[in-house]
């Protein structure tokens, strides 16, 4: 056995165990002296139950439910750049960020909804901050899903491009979710037999993805062409009707995805069984080594994004599960748990990525690193299979959770359009198929001009700064009621400021891109674009239209952002004043308040 | 005569873990469609209430002959119906 210290199982041990305070610990003082949660109380699930949308549903289902819509690509890419700045404050900060900020963001997000009435967060910016609250929350939402679109989109194209294995295994994949949709909704099959098909076919679509591999022949060309092929199969699954497409995908897709997050973590508990020690060096903390990304503040509290907090969850939290909790009490093993375990993930990946050789993260380019790590977790114990079928899989795996979760977006992306515009003098951009192709043409644009991980920080700055104003509007409420605000508003501020100056460096680094440019040095530009644009000299001017689009990006996002934070520190400051003129009350949703004199 | 409303026994821990893993299970594989499945159901009853009841409302969509052949198949469904309709609906609804 190698000597323990040097492989990552103690901090793995060490990790769970914080886990294990946070949530038994200091999740269940602020569950009960903070929100005071009591299991006697009616939720919407049983005051509004119509079967539909308000129901009851047990602790276990929900947590299932609510772990599946929040893990994603986030937890699994994020670590990648962190893991810049040294394992170890990529590890500190998953650690911090769950235990302080992420479960108190996903829990406190859905027991507000409950105490709201199952409300979402529009209705609720809505009360707190007004119809311009609200109208800017639409348009920062609108700009985030075009980001997660151009990301996610980037990053699909890059792993059918690094894994010739994964396309064939997709494709088949996405025919086995036709073809079961239809053995379940028009021929009536059993679900169980439709599973062992579904499965079958699953299988069948890796053995032929690793037997009959596709690279595309047009060198720098192969990223934009596999990104158009991905905006195809998103735009089908946006149109089509959800049981038709998108649910038995989704379906399918679940058992390798959740198949390869227990393989990591079980691979990274016995590495001291395996011999697999820590390759990546624990620093070195302050800056990025390359000079490519920045100063760890504010660059990792965004680059680990899903991983230690997401806006993302807020919406997840305050929409579905605050309809269906069936107790209060519950809000802590669904929200905060589920927040949790997806930290687990979060860990699993930095794990995989701390296994390589440092050669591995030279430029950031190599998104393969993931596949990697977890191939070197997974082969002591899968010895059978060769590391091409490894490498298929786990590829196959990372193009699962982007492809499920690009699909929901870009459906979403066209009911807010169709919401936003439906009405107004523009309304055929809320045409179903208007919206949809300029869903995925904008972010198909940025995504094969743009670099991924440039990308992924606006994605981060978006997703954080999300959150950032979600626990705004928890503590907006907690200062309303007169329960303590100060666990909820440090976290808040710290988000907001963190990301705002994640936004302002980005937008900075665009801008000075330019101003490089103007003084002959062409080098900056071309560093934040990709494939063709960046290695023909021909479409420099390309290039720099590319660096002072994301500028303007960057400043949209800020200035809506900014807006959005001032228009709620406002309201909270009236919170707290009108508050202080009343009796004592806790965060029940005000009930106190209304007995006392 | 044994009492039919005997006190349920308490589950055992093996019971227990049993459903609550069969649970977890069900939530990440199929509640969301399940849960998506009902929402299609309701837009689609929506539908079907606004049609038969649309007369009443003064919106004629159908033949009053028509809606009161088929009310006796709606009047279950008017409560909840009112309470889905009137219900404040957002773009945030629309997440998940």
């Amino acid at each position: 056995m190698v000597d323990i210290l040097a492989t990552p199982f103690l901090w793995v041990v060490a990790t769970i165990a914080l886990y294990v305070v946070a949530y038994w610990g200091y999740g269940k003082w602020i569950d009960r002296n903070v929100w005071r949660s009591d299991a006697k109380k009616a939720t919407p699930a049983h005051m509004y139950m119509d079967g539909v949308e308000y129901f009851p549903v047990s602790r276990y289902v929900l947590w299932g439910y609510q772990f599946k819509s929040v893990a994603a690509l986030g937890p699994i890419l994020g670590p990648f750049i962190g893991i810049t700045f040294g394992w170890l404050p990529a590890l500190l900060w998953i650690i911090g960020g769950n235990f302080f900020i992420g479960w108190l963001q996903d829990y406190g997000s859905m027991m507000l909804s409950v105490r709201k009435e199952g409300r979402s967060f529009g209705p609720i910016t809505y009360e707190f901050t007004g119809a311009k609250g609200r109208t800017n929350l639409l348009a920062f939402v609108l700009f985030y899903l075009i980001i997660i679109s151009a990301t996610f989109i980037a990053l699909i194209a890059s792993f059918w491009n690094a894994f010739p294995g994964t396309f064939v295994a997709t494709l088949g994949i996405l025919l086995a979710g036709l073809l079961c949709g239809q053995l379940l909704y028009r021929i009536k099959m059993n679900v169980f037999a439709v599973t062992g098909i579904g499965l079958a076919l699953v299988v069948l679509s890796i053995y032929l993805g690793v037997l009959f591999p596709i690279s595309l022949p047009w060198g720098a060309w192969n990223l934009p062409v596999w990104a158009f092929i991905c905006a195809i199969i998103l735009y089908a699954a946006a149109v089509l009707p959800t049981p038709m497409f998108i649910q038995p995908t989704n379906y399918l897709a679940f058992y390798p995805a959740y198949a390869a997050i227990i393989l990591i973590l079980v691979g990274a508990v016995i590495t001291p069984f395996t011999n697999t020690t820590i390759q990546m060096p624990a620093g070195p903390f302050l800056f990025d080594p390359q000079g490519i990304l920045g100063p760890i503040w504010p660059i990792l509290f965004v680059a680990i994004a899903c991983g230690a907090i997401s806006g993302w969850h807020s919406l997840v939290s305050s929409s579905s599960s605050s309809k269906q909790l069936d107790i209060e009490t519950d809000a802590l093993p669904v929200g905060g748990g589920a927040m949790l375990s997806e930290g687990l993930l979060a860990l699993a990946s930095l794990i995989a990525y701390m296994v390589l050789a440092p050669s591995f993260f030279v430029g950031r380019t190599n998104v393969t690193a993931w596949v990697q790590g977890a191939v070197v977790l997974t082969t002591p114990m899968l010895g059978g299979l060769t590391a091409a079928v490894l490498r298929t899989f786990f590829g196959l795996v990372l193009i699962i959770y982007a492809l499920t979760v690009q699909a929901l977006v870009t459906r979403f992306f066209r009911l807010v359009a169709g919401e936003t515009w439906g009405e107004s003098r523009f309304r055929a951009l809320g045409n179903k198929h208007v919206s949809t192709v300029v869903g995925l043409g904008v972010p198909w644009g940025f995504a094969v001009s743009g670099s991924w991980w440039a990308l992924w920080l606006y994605f981060g700055g978006a997703n954080q700064l999300l959150a950032g104003l979600a626990i705004m509007l928890i503590t907006i409420h907690l200062a309303r009621v007169r329960a303590p605000t100060r666990y909820s508003l440090i976290p808040g501020v710290f988000m907001v400021v963190t990301t705002l100056s994640a936004l302002v460096w980005q937008t900075g680094t665009f801008l000075y891109s330019v101003w490089a440019y103007l003084q002959n040095d062409n080098t900056w530009v071309l560093r934040n674009v990709r494939g063709p644009i960046q290695t023909d000299p021909n479409l420099l001017i390309v290039a720099v239209a590319i660096n002072g689009i994301f500028v303007v990006v960057g400043a949209v996002l800020f200035a809506v952002g900014v807006s959005m934070a001032i228009r709620l520190f406002r309201s909270y400051s009236r919170s707290v004043a009108e508050a202080r003129g009343k009796a004592p009350a806790a965060a029940d949703g005000g009930t106190r308040e209304e007995e006392s004199p | 005569m044994a009492d039919s409303k005997e006190p349920a026994k308490p589950k055992s821990r093996g019971r227990r873990v049993k459903e609550g893993v069969k649970g977890v299970f069900y939530g990440m594989a199929a509640h969301g469609h399940v849960t998506a499945a009902l929402r299609t159901r309701m837009y689609l009853e929506h539908l079907f209430m606004f049609i038969t009841l649309g007369d009443m409302l003064g919106v004629p969509v159908i033949p009053p002959y028509y809606s009161l052949r088929i009310l006796p198949y709606a009047v279950p469904n008017i409560k909840s119906w009112k309470q889905r309709v009137f219900r404040e609906r957002d773009f945030t609804d629309q997440v998940f």
